[in-house]
């Protein structure tokens, strides 16, 4: 390929593309002309007329310059009026930025071009969150444009060590990525590592947010999530003055926060709106919750088919009551009523809104009454994984739910084999897993394995906020700086 | 590497796997539960009769249990009675959620300990189920009366466990316990005893367990201040000539003993509160010295209540208000002697009473009757 910067070049490469804009301009009485190279659509023809056309057309001292040369002086001076004017000599970067939205004039002589950042897309505006709704709190959520995120998280940190690096993810889509963090907080080995790691990510295309958070987590066979997600700016920047860093991606509603730890997924904003007592309750409730949906399936299995004898009198009689007629073992049911129960989510998930209600009814009838009318369950099983699956559902972080969903069905199996034995190994495979866990030189389960009380403040309690005026974590080095 | 996980995954996969044959892999609607078992000792061999609930009358969706079955096994022993009472039945038979134990009056005579030896060694047996003594009667009549009575027998035992519960803080009377119990050679073993009265069940007393075979049933006011000494009263009523009715709120009792030539000296120190309940005088009861004269009644009601306790261990020779395992701890030394002939120095004991109590809450209407 040519790689002067040439119009004649430019039109041969996009010739078959019909959005890209190669137009000629004639400036002046001494013919010469420039070409407006853009891609229609991404720039803001307003603004393009007002500040650069009408200036090329009708300023007096560029009908008057003889060269290119000239011209291109007088406008990089300030001749066209833009904030963002520069002078390209590099064929690939003139490409990327041209692509990204950007209007260039070409100086066919000169072989340069000149790039004006006039970039305006059809966005969306920034909404409340759909995933992550408090009661109290900010109602402000991430949108797909990349720097609108970033202005978000600034808004909230002025701070001049807020540092935002931008880098390009993609050899075709040149995804725009921010790497944040805050230069005296963050750890700078955690931040190198980050940059490293996406700096040597080889794809294609960036097309869903998998593709990233694949490269950046450590344990790839863990299914629990290694990395956080958020929609809230002020979940980010409360997280970025705790040394973490965020990582922001064009096209995607949410910021990516690293290292990960599994006490920061049982947090919710609203445990810092409320009063500290009530915060406490509330994740207590979701600890309590994330041991139910993981262990009552399992428990009942095991409790109704090998060691009855763990029930109290009263609840195996009426246990054993609930079951009678029912032609299937207790595993068949649960996991039975288990499976059913990730389809019926799975297809409200996909279903238009208004059919989604008429499908939730009718599972919640076939599933609920039906089944249990027709002696496919019992009531008691139904309630069980009825009270798992709610308890599933509280989860602050859905990528923990999917995952303690997945666990759920393991722990269900082996107490189906082995009943109570099972589903001890069940649980020592488990924390042994999540013990095992490392997130950028952090433990998973930090702070729970080595305890400070400076750091354990913020876990399974919500202390009083005089207790946070230092962020929580230990490997903070302030040497986050940029290489 | 991954071979080791495949390998560590397929060893446990098999392990569960082999393992759960050998776990008694049986479904919870599979399995006759034993609410309550009967033991009793007839014509040289045990009878057990069980109570479990049939299907027949059961709500699913409710939850509600079906209707009581009796089934029966015998044998030369306990455990043998166990195995034929299993074989007779139509489903797997579990004493895992056996709630009570019922021991037929022959069979405590003939000894508890081989009543209750194969529950001891079962590891499913709930060590918190109650065993009561059924005086004067088997285990086998007292349950098939009951049910032709219309009594569901277990939810009356329930009745009876909790009507236990509002009188004293603890029940004593639980497996694990009377396992306990029967390790101390030198103590009586106390077990309550049940009696029918009007189509309900009620706790008369205690059973007294000595040398682990059946030798008296107290009566109601003995087992009483035996919970006194205790110190498990929870509530108590004492009536005093019957004019005020009083209820103890509050019981305290501690036991101090001595030995000074060779004399054992026990002192009985009880400290409680009571409430005025019932007032049938136009006296005046709420002024000083009513209250004190009240009190110094309520003192003397509570000091033969006790000293029907301490004279019985007296006359009879049993240490029924567990005086050696005191010895032991307290006087540890001279205990190791006095255990040779404990059966005749228990009788030797002299017992003192030290009671102090008060009347507290009396003016809830007011502050006269």
């Amino acid at each position: 390929m040519d790689g002067r910067i040439n119009s004649e070049v430019f039109k041969k490469l996009f010739s078959k593309s019909g959005d890209v804009l190669i137009r000629p301009i004639k400036i002046n009485q001494n013919n010469i002309i420039v070409h407006l190279f853009c891609v229609d659509g991404l720039i803001n023809q307003e603004l393009f007329d007002t500040a650069v056309f009408k200036s090329l057309k009708f300023d007096p001292y560029l009908s008057q310059c003889k060269t290119e040369r000239q011209m291109m002086d007088y406008l990089l001076e300030g001749g066209a009026y833009h904030v963002f004017t520069k002078e390209e000599t590099d064929y690939n970067l003139l490409l990327k930025y041209v692509l990204s939205g950007m209007v260039a004039l070409i100086f066919d002589k000169e072989e340069k071009a000149i790039v004006y950042d006039i970039r305006k897309f059809e966005k969306r505006s920034v909404s409340e969150p759909t995933e992550e709704n408090v009661m109290k709190g900010s109602k402000d959520s991430f949108i797909e444009v990349m720097r609108m995120n970033t202005a978000l998280i600034r808004r909230r940190i002025r701070s001049e060590k807020l540092v935002v690096e931008t880098l390009s993810v993609g050899k075709l889509s040149k995804t725009d990525m921010a790497l944040i963090y805050i230069s005296d907080i963050a750890d700078s080995s955690t931040v190198n590592k980050i940059r490293q790691i996406i700096n040597s990510i080889d794809i294609d295309n960036i097309s869903t947010p998998a593709f990233i958070e694949e490269f950046l987590v450590e344990n790839k066979h863990s299914i629990f999530p290694q990395i956080m997600y958020t929609q809230r700016p002020d979940r980010v920047s409360a997280n970025l003055s705790d040394g973490r860093v965020v990582l922001v991606v064009d096209g995607i509603p949410f910021a990516y926060i690293l290292p990960c730890q599994l006490p920061m997924l049982m947090q919710s904003p609203d445990d810092y709106a409320n009063h500290f007592l009530i915060g406490s309750s509330l994740r207590i409730i979701r600890y309590l919750s994330m041991i139910i949906t993981l262990f009552l399936p399992a428990f009942y299995i095991a409790a109704t088919t090998y060691q009855s004898q763990m029930l109290p009198v009263q609840l195996a009689l009426s246990t054993q009551a609930a079951k009678q007629n029912v032609p299937f073992s207790s595993a068949s049911e649960v996991l039975g009523l288990l499976i059913s129960f990730e389809i019926l989510i799975e297809a409200g998930l996909r279903l238009p809104k208004a059919v989604g209600t008429a499908m939730s009814i009718l599972g919640g009838i076939v599933v609920g009454q039906s089944a249990v009318a027709a002696n496919l369950v019992s009531p008691a099983v139904v309630v069980i994984v009825s009270l798992a699956g709610i308890s599933g559902f509280i989860m602050p972080n859905q990528d923990l739910s999917s995952g303690i969903r997945l666990t759920r069905f393991i722990l269900a199996i082996l107490a189906a084999v082995g009943g109570f034995f099972g589903l001890v190994v069940g649980l020592i495979v488990l924390i042994t897993h999540l013990c095992s866990l490392d997130n950028y030189g952090t433990a998973y389960i930090w702070p729970f394995v080595d305890v400070e009380e400076r750091n354990i403040r913020d876990t399974l309690f919500r202390f009083p906020i005089k207790y946070f005026k230092k962020g929580p974590l230990k490997q903070n080095d302030g040497k986050a700086e940029i290489e | 590497m991954k071979k080791i996980v495949i390998l560590v995954m397929s060893v446990l996969f098999w392990g569960l796997w082999g393992c759960s044959h050998d776990m008694n892999r049986r479904e919870i609607d599979e399995i006759n539960f034993i609410h309550v078992l009967g033991i009793d000792y007839s014509m040289g061999e045990y009878v057990l009769t069980a109570i479990y609930s049939s299907n027949q009358g059961a709500d699913a969706e409710s939850g509600q249990a079906g209707k009581e079955e009796i089934s029966q096994g015998r044998g030369q022993t306990p455990y043998e009675a166990l195995q034929s009472l299993k074989l007779k039945n139509k489903k797997s038979v579990s004493i895992a959620n056996t709630g009570y134990f019922l021991i037929g009056d022959k069979a405590a005579y003939n000894g508890i300990d081989v009543c209750l030896d194969f529950l001891s060694r079962d590891e499913t047996v709930k060590m918190e189920s109650l065993i009561f003594i059924i005086k004067d009667d088997n285990a086998e009549d007292f349950i098939k009366d009951s049910i032709e009575n219309g009594q569901t027998v277990h939810e009356d035992l329930e009745a009876v466990k909790q009507k236990q519960e509002e009188l004293i803080t603890r029940n004593d009377n639980t497996l694990v316990n009377i396992l306990n119990e029967m390790e101390v050679k030198t103590a009586s073993v106390l077990i309550p005893y049940l009696i029918t009265e009007e189509n309900a069940f009620l706790l008369k007393g205690y059973a007294v367990i000595d040398q682990l075979k059946l030798a008296d049933y107290l009566d109601m006011e003995t087992s009483s201040a035996i919970n006194f000494i205790k110190d498990i009263i929870r509530a108590f009523p004492i009536y005093i000539e019957n004019k005020v009715g009083l209820s103890i709120s509050y019981s305290k009792c501690k036991l101090k003993s001595t030995i000074k030539n060779n004399q054992i000296k026990v002192l009985i120190h009880l400290e409680f509160e009571t409430m005025v309940k019932e007032v049938n005088t136009n006296q005046m009861i709420f002024s000083g010295e009513s209250l004190r004269e009240l009190t110094d009644k309520q003192n003397e009601y509570i000091i033969e209540l006790l000293k029907k306790a301490t004279n019985y261990s007296i006359q009879h020779g049993r240490d029924i208000l567990q005086i050696g395992r005191l010895l032991e701890n307290q006087q540890n030394k001279r205990w190791k002697s006095l255990k040779e002939n404990w059966n005749e120095r228990i009788s030797e004991v002299q017992y003192d009473f030290e009671i102090k109590s008060k009347i507290t809450k009396s003016f809830i209407m007011g502050n006269e009757s």
